[in-house]
């Protein structure tokens, strides 16, 4: 007979109520006691007041994923991907607010931190704050709706409206089995980033974050190189107060430079990108080249692989980052044919594929998201194994544990 | 009445209404930014508005990526409950 652990809640805004887990978080094997406990009856201040008991069962707790990003919410490649190695698309929330910026899956809910803005955008105006700074984020609201997601227990998360620039009502979400926050904080504030089970930082260099913007902006009739690259500067010190340092506590970072292949390159359309993987990150192995701790560097290129020009260079090594044990692997160049990535993928360790060629499947499934061609996809790609193996270690160990009643 | 999907996705007057608004919005924060950021650079009110032109800019690359590369109407499901307003009038030619 399983015994649930048994915690107190209090629902969020103080008349409390017992939450109704969604079915996916219960087995059929396990029954479930809801004990609904009231205390005394104050009648001179009116109302009862009363603690909810919620049993859940021990398999209930969702796994949370931080990913720090600079390119708006949940549409980026990197959650596409990312939802993509879980199965099934990610849509947003059937039939509520059609400018909600929550993505949902079978296996996985992502959930845009700007919806934790504490000022709207005529709030940030008044104010004289952007976006980049934490005092127009809600960081205690982002704690409790955080935790108690982990906890199994449901939310109404407000939303923040990108075209009208406002708060909208809140909208209803579910704990599920992998929960991810995405945005500009996700690893600011301490009490969060104690919640995350695995946390991303990408870090896009300078150069390249100017030739990507100017891919994205300049048919927008208004902008010009001058204005893109005004924004750019206008934000970079908020950006490198507030956003910036988050990467020292990321498990993972993904940074993107520009190629040191062909000299003097200043399109940005071949890209060196570094994956560095902490080390001693519990569920979490780092990917290798050849030989684990050791330094590498390799040119798959020449006799067994014709590659075309710039061509395709590794390393691998052990690193310090932030005070911190890494390794890095990093690919510099870009990828012109199938087989290029297979033999690529047919030399790396510690992928945590499925079976072989599971990495080349998942890059061909999404050919046409940016990046499927160098490193950033290659990297976001193995991130996304590496989480799924996360999530797999992560639930097995909860069934295998003994469940046990701990006091209210 | 025939229903024809526009330019990739776009079927839903509130889309298109929402891809105009965004455009505007880009062309009118940027004049903004220029103005206020003549009189001080380094002021607050010059780098909010550099990052209110980021916002928008972002939201309207969204919307863009939804519509010519998922070809997904983001309205569909709400307009398919909510036929009647303004917003889920079928935009066709």
């Amino acid at each position: 007979m399983a015994v649930c652990p048994v915690y107190t809640t209090q629902s969020l805004n103080s008349t409390c109520s017992i939450s109704t887990p969604s079915k996916t978080h219960f087995s059929s094997h396990h029954n479930h006691l809801v004990f609904y406990r009231t205390s005394k009856r104050t009648s001179k201040r009116g109302g009862s007041s009363s603690c909810v008991i919620t049993c859940s069962a021990g398999d209930s707790q969702t796994v949370v994923i931080g990913l720090a990003a600079d390119s708006g919410c949940g549409k980026s490649t990197f959650m596409r991907r990312l939802t993509s190695v879980f199965g099934g698309a990610a849509e947003p929330p059937k039939g509520g607010n059609p400018d909600s910026n929550t993505l949902i899956s079978d296996m996985t809910t992502v959930i845009c931190l700007d919806d934790y803005h504490s000022l709207d955008r005529t709030g940030r105006k008044e104010k004289g704050v952007t976006a980049l700074d934490p005092r127009a984020n809600d960081f205690d609201l982002m704690y409790e709706q955080v935790k108690a997601l982990k906890s199994g227990i449901a939310v109404d998360k407000p939303i923040y409206n990108h075209v009208s620039g406002l708060l909208d009502p809140p909208e209803l979400i579910k704990p599920p089995k992998i929960l991810v926050i995405e945005g500009l904080h996700p690893m600011f504030d301490e009490r969060v980033r104690d919640l995350l089970d695995f946390s991303i930082y990408l870090d896009i260099s300078n150069e390249v974050k100017f030739a990507w913007k100017i891919q994205r902006d300049m048919a927008e009739r208004g902008h010009s190189l001058e204005s893109i690259k005004a924004s750019i500067e206008a934000r970079k010190p908020d950006f490198d107060a507030f956003i910036d340092p988050q990467k020292q506590y990321a498990d993972a970072v993904i940074e993107v430079l520009p190629t040191q292949l062909i000299p003097d390159d200043n399109e940005g359309k071949v890209l060196r990108v570094r994956l560095i993987m902490k080390e001693g990150v519990e569920h979490f192995s780092p990917v290798y080249l050849f030989d684990e701790g050791s330094t590498i560097s390799w040119i798959p290129c020449g006799r067994k692989l014709t590659c075309s020009y710039p061509g395709i260079k590794f390393s691998y090594g052990p690193d310090t980052y932030f005070g911190h044990e890494v390794s890095v692997l990093e690919m510099d160049g870009q990828f012109d044919r199938l087989d290029e990535l297979i033999y690529v993928e047919s030399h790396l360790s510690n992928l945590s594929t499925k079976f072989y060629g599971e990495v080349t499947q998942q890059m061909l499934k999404h050919a046409d998201f940016p990046g499927s061609n160098n490193g950033t996809g290659l990297f976001q790609t193995i991130v996304g194994l590496k989480i799924r193996d996360l999530y797999e270690q992560i639930t097995a160990s909860k069934t295998a544990a003994p469940l046990q009643a701990t006091k209210a | 009445m025939t229903i024809n999907a526009m330019r990739g996705g776009a079927k839903y007057k509130g889309t298109q209404m929402r891809d105009k608004q965004l455009s505007e919005m880009i062309e009118k924060k940027v004049t903004e930014a220029k103005q206020v950021c003549e009189a001080d650079e380094t002021s607050d009110e010059c780098k909010v508005a550099w990052d209110e032109v980021e916002e928008v800019s972002q939201a309207k690359a969204d919307l863009r990526l939804r519509l010519e590369v998922e070809k997904k109407d983001h309205l569909e499901s709400f307009c398919l409950e909510n036929p009647e307003t303004e917003e889920c009038r079928v935009y066709d030619d």
